[in-house]
C-alpha cells in the first residue's frame, strides 16, 4: 500500500506548488512548520502528520460543502450564485466620524464597534498594514484602532492567522473581518474541529466576509510600484472609483492613479480560481453598493447580506442600538448582485478546468456538489 | 616484582561518547600500567568523531613489546563502556566467548533514537546479550554516582575504580592515587579518589 | 602519545622555532612544545595558515636555528608553493616540516596523501613506525636537514599520532643559539648569499644532489629494518603504523618464521641498495602502506631498473587490488590478505558466536555525529534555515571547514542548508562565483558561512574577490571564539598567543568592513533578531554583506561545564506528537540533551549532557521548554 502523503506535502503539492494560496493563514500559527512571509506561505521544516489541521482548514483542499452548509445555514436560504441569504439591505455607519475614514458606507467599523461595546466580542480582528503595505491582522478593542485601520485592501492580509495567532495567546472572544476564502477557512474550523480545537475555535463570535473580485499579489505589486516609482509605504488607501477603469493610490504627496488593466495583472493568481464573490460563508456580508452596478450617489453605502442566525442578532442590534442606518436594498440591486456573482463563478470554472486539464477535475471543488452541479448547468 | 597478565597482550577497549572522559580514562588506566612496568600502546579515535559521534580507545598491555593500536576484531579481553549501547557497539565487533564487559548503564541517546528513527534496546535486552555473550559482565550506574558526587564527568573514574576491583588488571588503589598525584590538579584529587572508591564498591 | 614524542624529538633536537596551524590530528606537538616554551626558550606561535606557519619556520632556519612546522595533510597543500620555492632555494639552519595525515579520515573531510608532495619537491621523507621512532626519527629529521642544507620532511599518521606508547626519552640540550641571516655572498652560494631559489639551474641541480646524499644517509640508516628469517618466503615493505599492523598480523597467522618484514623510515628517496638487498630474498613482495601506492610504485620503478640483480618480481598491494586504495588499514586487513595469500587460516571466532555477534550488530541504533548540546552552530543554521525559507527564493549555503561543516556531512543537522564543502576558505570562492552567474539566469541567493580561525586562514581574499567582483553574496561568519574543533587553539582574533602571552587581536568586523562590506552581527541564540537581520541582508542587493554570528562554544574553557539557565520540559503543556507541534525539538532540532520519552509521548532534557544554552526555549511553540537562569554560587 502506497505510504499516505503528509499534510503538508498535500498542501504543498496541491495548494502551494499548484498557485491556490490565497494566503489566508489557516494553515499558519497553528504550529511552528508553517509560516507567512511577504505575502508568501512557506514552510520552515518537514512535518510528517496526515491528518493535520493544516490542511484540514484550508479554503482549498477539498471540502464537505454539503455539510458546512447544514451547519451554518438555513437550507431554505441558499441560493446557487451568492450562497444563504437572510436578509439583504442597503446599510451605512450612522457615525459620521467612521464614515469620514470609510471607503463606503463604514458598515463593517460600525458593526465591530457595536459588538466590541456590547461585548459580544472582545477583540476585533481586521486587516491592518505594516509600513510596506504587505498586511497583517490587528487586533482592534477600540474605536481608534478600528477607524485607523478601515477602508479596502486591495493585498492579501491573512487573516485565518491573525485569528489562529489570537486564540494561541488570548482566552477572549473575535469577530472577524474576513475575505471569501478566509470566511471559508474559518468556516471550515468549526467544520473540522477536534476536542483539543473546540475551545478555541468556539472564541470565533462572528466573521464579516467582503466582497471580493480578486487580490493583488504584494509580490507582482511591489514590482509594477517600484516601475512607477512609488514608495509602497507611503500609501495611505487605494481606492477604484465607479466606472474609471483606474486604481486611485492616495499618498503624502497627493493621488497617483494605475490603469486598472495594469493593476490587474498583479492578481493574485489564486484569485482566478475563486468562484466566492461575496464571502459565502461569512454571517454577514459587506461590500460596495455600487458593486452590483448601482450609481456613484449609492457610494456612501454598502450592501449588507445576512446570512446567518447570528448575523440576524448582530444587524438587529444594531438597528437597535442605532450604529447602522438601514434601508431596503432594490430588486434590480439583488439581481445584479448574483449575475455579477455568477459571471465570477463560471469564469472561475472555465480556469479551474483548463488549469486541472479535465470538465472532472474541479482541484479543491467536487463537482457532484449540488449547487455547483446548478451553475455548471447539469 | 612485575605483576603478571593472564594473557599477553592484554587487550582493552575503553568506550563511550564523546564528552564522557573516555580519553582520560584510557590515559589514567595505561599511566596505571605503564607505572608497573607494562608496555601500553593506545590507540585513540577523536577529533571530529568527539561531536557526539561514538569514541573509542585501545588498550594493548603486554609484558614484552608495543604493540598495534588498533586491536583485530573478535580479540578484547576487557571492555569498558561509558554508555550501554556503545559497549554492545564494540562487543559486535571485537568480542568473543572470554570476554569481560564492565558497562555504565546511564544512556546517551544517539539522534537517530531521538528522532524516532531506531529504537535504543532497554537495559534488560543489554544485560541477557551480554550474559550470553560474554565470560563475566558487570553493569553499574556509574552516572548517578558521579552525579551525587556533583559532577557526572566523574563517571569516568567510578568505572576505573570498578574495574581495578573487577581484578582483571594488577591495578589497584594505590596505582590510581599515585598516577592522579602525578597528573591531575591538586584540588580535583580528593573528588578522583572519592569517585575511585565509590566505582569500587559497586562491583 | 605520538605527537608529545615527535615533540619530544624537536626538542631534544634543540629545536628553537616553532610554527604550525591547527588540525586534527597534528595539534598536539605545537601544544606540547608551547607548554614548555618558556622554560625551553623556544619560539612558538599558532600561525594564520600552513603556508605562513612553514614561512615563519624557514626565517628560524635562514638565520642558522632549528625550527619545524607542523600541519595537517590538508596544510602540506597549503604550503606547497612556498615549499616548491623553499627545496629550491635550500635552508641553513635544520627545519623539519611535520605533516601529520588522516588516512580514513577519522577528522578529515579527504584522506588525501602528501607523501607525493616530497616526490614532486624532491624532499626527503621520513615515516616513524612507533613512538619511539616518532621521537628519534625527528630528532634525526634536524640533523639530516643540516646535512644537506634542505627542508626534511617527517610524515606521521592518526594511528601514530593519536596513539600512545612507551618511548625512552633522551638528553635535552643545553645551548641557547643566535640568530644570524647572512647575505653578502654570491647569487650562487646558498649558504652565504641571498635565499632565492635562482638561478634556476644551478639550484635545482644542487637540490637533487642534496636529494641524493639523503639517498646516500638512508642506506646506513637504523630506522630502516629488517624483522624475520634470513630465507623468507614472502617480504612484506612496509612503513609507518602499517609495520604494526603487518608484524600483529604475522603474528596473528603464525607466520613470523615464513614471511619477513622489511620496515623503512626513510621513504624517499628509497634507499636502492638496501632495497635491492632484501628484495633478492624471494620473489613474493607485499607492500602494506596508507592511502594510495606511494611506495608500491617507487619500488616498481626500482625493481624494473634491476631485473638482472634482483630477478622477477610479483608484487601484491594497492595496484593489483590486494589492498584497497581508499581508507585506512589494520591488523585484520592486512591479515586477511595475507592469509589469502599464503593460505592460511585467519578467523577463530566460532561460527555461531559470530552469528550471534552479527544479530547484536544488527540492534544496536547507530551514532551519528552531531552538534554538541549547546552549541552555537546549531542555532545558526536554524537561523539560516527560517532565513532562506522565509526569503522562499532556494537561496543555499557553501559550507567550509571547521566542526560546522557537519551541517553538510550530515545534512539535516544543518537543516539542509549547506550544498557544498570543500577546502579551508572555499566556501566564499565558491559563493563569489556562483553570485557572478545571474548573467546565465542563476538567481537563487547564495551564502557562505565560515569561523573565525577559518576567516583568518584562507577567506580573507575571497571576500575581497567577492566585494572587487560585486558578488552578491551573504558571507555569515559563525564567530565561536576559538579553533574549537581540534581543541581551542588560539587564533589572530583572540588576545592570547600559543604560549599564554597577551597579544593584539585582529578584528573580523573591521577587517570586512574595511573591504567595504556591509557588517551586521547578532547572537545566534537571538532567534527573532538574527533570522530578521538575515532576512534583510539577504533582500538587500548589491555587494557582499557580513552577518558575524557571535557565541562561544559550548565547549570552550570558559563555559565547558557552566550552565547559564536550567532547562526543563512543563510536561503539562508539552504537545510531544500531536498536531501544532510533532515533536519539533527531538525530530527536527535535534540536540542530543532533548530527548524523547516514548512512553509518556513527551520531550524530557537530559540534564548530564544540557549545556544549559536556553535556546530550545525559543523553538518550542508552546512555551513548554522552561529555563531558568541559573544564580552563579
Amino acid at each position: 500500500m502506497a505510504k499516505r502523503l503528509s499534510s503538508q506535502k498535500l498542501l504543498k503539492n496541491n495548494v502551494l506548488d499548484a498557485q491556490l494560496c490565497t494566503g489566508c493563514g489557516a494553515c499558519v500559527s497553528l504550529c511552528p512548520y508553517q509560516a507567512i512571509y511577504n505575502d508568501r506561505t512557506v514552510q520552515l521544516h518537514y512535518c510528517d502528520l496526515t491528518d493535520g489541521k493544516c490542511h484540514a482548514y484550508c479554503p482549498r483542499t477539498p471540502t464537505d460543502f454539503e455539510s458546512l452548509r447544514e451547519l451554518l445555514f438555513d437550507t431554505k436560504d441558499l441560493t446557487p450564485e451568492i450562497g444563504a441569504v437572510k436578509a439583504y439591505y442597503l446599510t451605512r455607519a450612522a457615525d459620521s466620524e467612521i464614515r469620514s475614514v470609510a471607503q463606503h458606507g463604514g458598515t463593517v467599523t460600525a458593526l465591530m464597534e457595536l459588538a466590541l461595546n456590547e461585548g459580544m466580542i472582545d477583540a476585533a480582528i481586521v486587516s491592518s498594514g505594516n509600513q510596506e503595505y504587505l498586511r497583517y491582522g490587528t487586533v482592534a478593542a477600540d474605536k481608534n484602532t478600528l477607524c485607523k485601520n478601515a477602508g479596502v485592501k486591495f493585498t492579501v492580509s491573512p487573516m485565518a492567522a491573525a485569528f489562529n495567532q489570537f486564540t494561541r495567546h488570548e482566552k477572549g472572544n473575535a469577530g472577524v473581518v474576513a475575505a471569501p476564502c478566509q470566511a471559508l477557512a474559518l468556516a471550515k474550523m468549526k467544520l473540522n474541529q477536534d476536542k483539543n480545537e473546540a475551545k478555541r475555535i468556539n472564541q470565533l463570535q462572528f466573521v464579516i466576509g467582503l466582497y471580493c473580485g480578486w487580490a493583488l499579489s504584494a509580490e507582482k505589486f511591489s514590482e509594477l510600484l517600484a516601475k512607477k516609482y512609488i514608495r509602497m509605504d507611503a500609501i495611505r488607501r487605494m481606492d477604484i472609483p465607479a466606472g474609471k477603469n483606474i486604481l486611485e493610490l492616495h499618498t503624502a504627496n497627493g493621488i497617483r492613479e494605475i490603469p486598472l488593466d495594469e493593476a490587474q495583472a498583479c492578481t493574485r493568481e489564486a484569485c482566478n480560481y475563486c468562484i466566492d464573490s461575496t464571502a459565502e460563508y461569512a454571517d454577514v456580508s459587506v461590500g460596495a453598493a455600487r458593486f452590483a452596478g448601482t450609481t456613484e450617489e449609492q457610494r456612501g453605502w454598502n450592501q449588507l447580506i445576512v446570512r446567518t442566525r447570528k448575523g440576524i442578532e448582530l444587524i438587529d442590534l444594531a438597528a437597535k442600538k442605532g450604529f447602522l442606518e438601514i434601508k431596503d436594498a432594490p430588486q434590480e440591486s439583488l439581481r445584479d448582485l448574483k449575475k455579477a456573482a455568477l459571471e465570477k463563478k463560471k469564469t472561475a470554472l472555465a480556469n479551474i478546468t483548463r488549469k486541472s486539464g479535465s470538465a472532472k477535475n474541479l482541484l479543491y471543488l467536487d463537482n457532484r456538489d449540488v449547487l455547483l452541479r446548478r451553475i455548471l448547468g447539469v | 616484582m612485575k605483576q603478571l597478565l593472564a594473557k599477553d597482550p592484554t587487550n582493552i577497549v575503553i568506550t563511550g561518547v564523546g564528552g564522557q572522559g573516555n580519553v582520560m580514562a584510557s590515559r589514567v588506566l595505561a599511566g596505571m600500567l605503564v607505572d608497573k612496568g607494562f608496555y601500553v600502546t593506545i590507540g585513540e579515535t577523536f577529533g571530529m568523531s568527539q561531536r557526539g559521534g561514538s569514541v573509542m580507545s585501545h588498550l594493548r598491555v603486554s609484558q614484552k613489546s608495543a604493540w598495534s593500536p588498533q586491536i583485530p576484531l573478535g580479540q578484547a579481553d576487557i571492555i569498558v563502556a561509558l554508555e550501554p549501547s556503545e559497549a554492545l557497539r564494540v562487543l559486535s565487533r571485537w568480542g568473543n566467548p572470554d570476554v569481560a564487559v564492565l558497562s555504565n548503564n546511564r544512556v546517551v541517546y544517539p539522534i537517530g533514537v531521538i528522532t524516532g528513527d531506531y529504537d535504543y534496546p532497554d537495559e534488560d535486552k543489554i544485560k541477557n546479550i551480554f550474559a550470553k555473550l560474554t565470560a563475566k559482565s558487570w553493569m553499574i550506574d556509574a552516572t548517578s554516582v558521579a552525579m551525587e558526587m556533583g559532577n557526572p564527568v566523574l563517571s569516568n573514574i567510578v568505572m576505573i575504580g570498578a574495574l581495578a576491583k573487577t581484578a582483571l588488571l594488577p591495578i589497584d588503589r594505590h596505582a590510581f592515587e599515585k598516577e592522579i598525584n602525578k597528573n591531575v590538579a591538586a584540588d580535583k584529587r580528593n573528588a578522583n579518589l572519592a569517585a575511585f572508591d565509590a566505582g569500587a564498591k559497586m562491583v | 602519545m605520538g605527537n608529545e614524542a615527535i615533540a619530544r624529538g624537536a626538542l631534544e633536537a634543540g629545536v628553537n622555532v616553532a610554527a604550525a596551524y591547527p588540525g586534527t590530528p597534528s595539534s598536539e606537538v605545537i601544544e606540547n612544545l608551547a607548554a614548555v616554551a618558556k622554560e625551553r626558550n623556544l619560539y612558538v606561535e599558532w600561525s594564520t595558515n600552513e603556508k605562513v606557519a612553514v614561512e615563519v619556520a624557514a626565517a628560524a632556519s635562514f638565520s642558522g636555528l632549528r625550527s619545524m612546522c607542523v600541519m595537517k595533510q590538508n596544510g602540506v597543500n597549503v604550503a606547497s608553493d612556498f615549499l616548491l620555492h623553499l627545496t629550491a632555494s635550500g635552508t641553513r639552519g635544520g627545519i623539519v616540516l611535520v605533516s601529520c595525515e588522516d588516512p580514513g579520515a577519522l577528522s578529515s573531510v579527504n584522506e588525501g596523501e602528501s607523501r607525493y608532495f616530497a616526490r614532486m619537491l624532491e624532499m626527503p621523507l621520513l615515516e616513524p613506525a612507533d613512538f619511539q621512532e616518532a621521537k628519534d626519527l625527528t630528532k634525526w629529521a634536524f640533523e639530516l636537514s643540516e646535512k644537506i642544507h634542505n627542508i626534511v620532511m617527517l610524515r606521521s599518521v592518526t594511528r601514530m599520532s593519536h596513539a600512545s606508547g612507551n618511548v625512552v626519552c633522551g638528553k635535552l640540550p643545553n645551548k641557547i643559539p643566535q640568530a644570524r641571516f647572512v647575505y653578502d655572498g654570491p647569487l650562487t652560494d646558498p649558504l652565504t648569499g641571498p635565499v632565492i631559489s635562482t638561478p634556476v639551474g644551478l639550484k635545482h641541480k644542487l637540490q637533487q644532489e642534496k636529494l641524493k646524499t639523503a639517498g646516500k644517509l638512508f642506506e646506513k640508516s637504523p630506522f630502516n629494518k629488517y624483522f624475520g628469517p634470513p630465507k623468507p618466503q614472502f617480504l612484506i615493505v612496509t612503513s609507518s603504523a602499517c609495520f604494526l599492523y603487518s608484524r600483529e598480523a604475522l603474528s596473528m597467522l603464525n607466520l613470523q618464521k615464513r614471511v619477513g618484514i622489511l620496515k623503512l623510515g626513510c621513504t624517499w628517496p628509497l634507499p636502492e641498495k638496501l632495497l635491492k638487498k632484501y628484495l633478492r630474498l624471494t620473489k613474493n613482495i607485499m607492500i602494506v602502506e596508507e592511502v594510495l601506492p606511494f611506495m608500491e610504485e617507487n619500488i616498481k620503478v626500482l625493481a624494473a631498473s634491476y631485473p638482472k640483480e634482483i630477478g622477477v618480481k610479483s608484487f601484491y598491494g594497492k595496484i593489483d587490488g590486494t589492498f584497497p586504495s581508499v581508507g585506512e588499514l589494520n591488523p585484520d586487513v592486512v591479515a586477511e590478505a595475507l592469509a589469502k595469500i599464503m593460505k592460511v587460516k585467519y578467523k577463530t571466532l566460532p561460527a555461531s558466536y559470530a552469528q550471534e555477534l552479527r544479530k547484536v550488530a544488527a540492534v544496536i541504533p547507530p551514532r551519528d555525529q552531531t552538534f554538541c548540546p549547546g552549541c552555537p552552530h546549531r542555532a545558526s543554521f536554524w537561523n539560516i534555515n527560517a532565513a532562506l525559507k522565509l526569503d522562499g527564493r532556494e537561496g543555499f549555503v557553501c559550507g567550509d571547514i571547521g566542526c560546522y561543516a557537519m551541517a553538510a556531512l550530515t545534512p539535516a543537522i544543518g537543516f539542509h542548508t549547506v550544498r557544498t564543502l570543500h577546502s579551508m576558505g572555499s566556501g566564499t570562492g565558491l559563493a563569489s562565483g556562483f553570485a557572478k552567474l545571474d548573467m546565465f539566469g542563476f538567481e537563487k541567493p547564495v551564502l557562505s558561512v565560515c569561523g573565525d580561525s577559518t576567516f583568518y586562514h584562507a577567506v580573507i581574499p575571497a571576500l575581497i574577490n567577492a566585494q572587487h567582483n560585486k558578488a552578491d553574496i551573504t558571507f555569515i561568519v559563525l564567530d565561536n571564539a576559538g579553533t574549537a574543533m581540534t581543541g581551542f587553539q588560539p587564533h589572530p582574533g583572540l588576545t592570547m598567543s600559543a604560549v599564554g602571552e597577551t597579544v593584539p587581536a585582529v578584528d573580523i568586523g573591521k577587517i570586512c568592513a574595511a573591504i567595504g562590506a556591509k557588517v551586521e552581527v547578532s547572537d545566534p541564540f537571538d532567534l527573532e533578531t538574527t533570522t530578521k537581520k538575515l532576512n534583510a541582508l539577504l533582500e538587500e542587493k548589491g555587494n557582499p554583506k557580513v552577518l558575524i554570528l557571535k557565541q562561544i562554544c559550548a565547549l570552550s574553557p570558559e563555559k565547558k561545564g557552566k550552565k547559564q539557565y536550567e532547562v526543563k520540559v512543563n510536561e503539562e503543556l508539552c504537545l510531544g506528537e500531536d498536531c501544532g507541534c510533532n515533536r519539533l525539538c527531538t525530530r527536527i532540532f535535534r540536540c542530543p540533551a532533548l530527548t524523547w520519552d516514548k512512553a509518556k509521548k513527551k520531550a524530557v532534557v537530559d540534564e548530564v549532557i544540557c549545556a544549559g544554552c536556553g535556546f530550545c526555549a525559543a523553538i518550542c511553540p508552546q512555551g513548554a521548554i522552561i529555563k531558568k537562569e541559573v544564580v552563579a554560587s
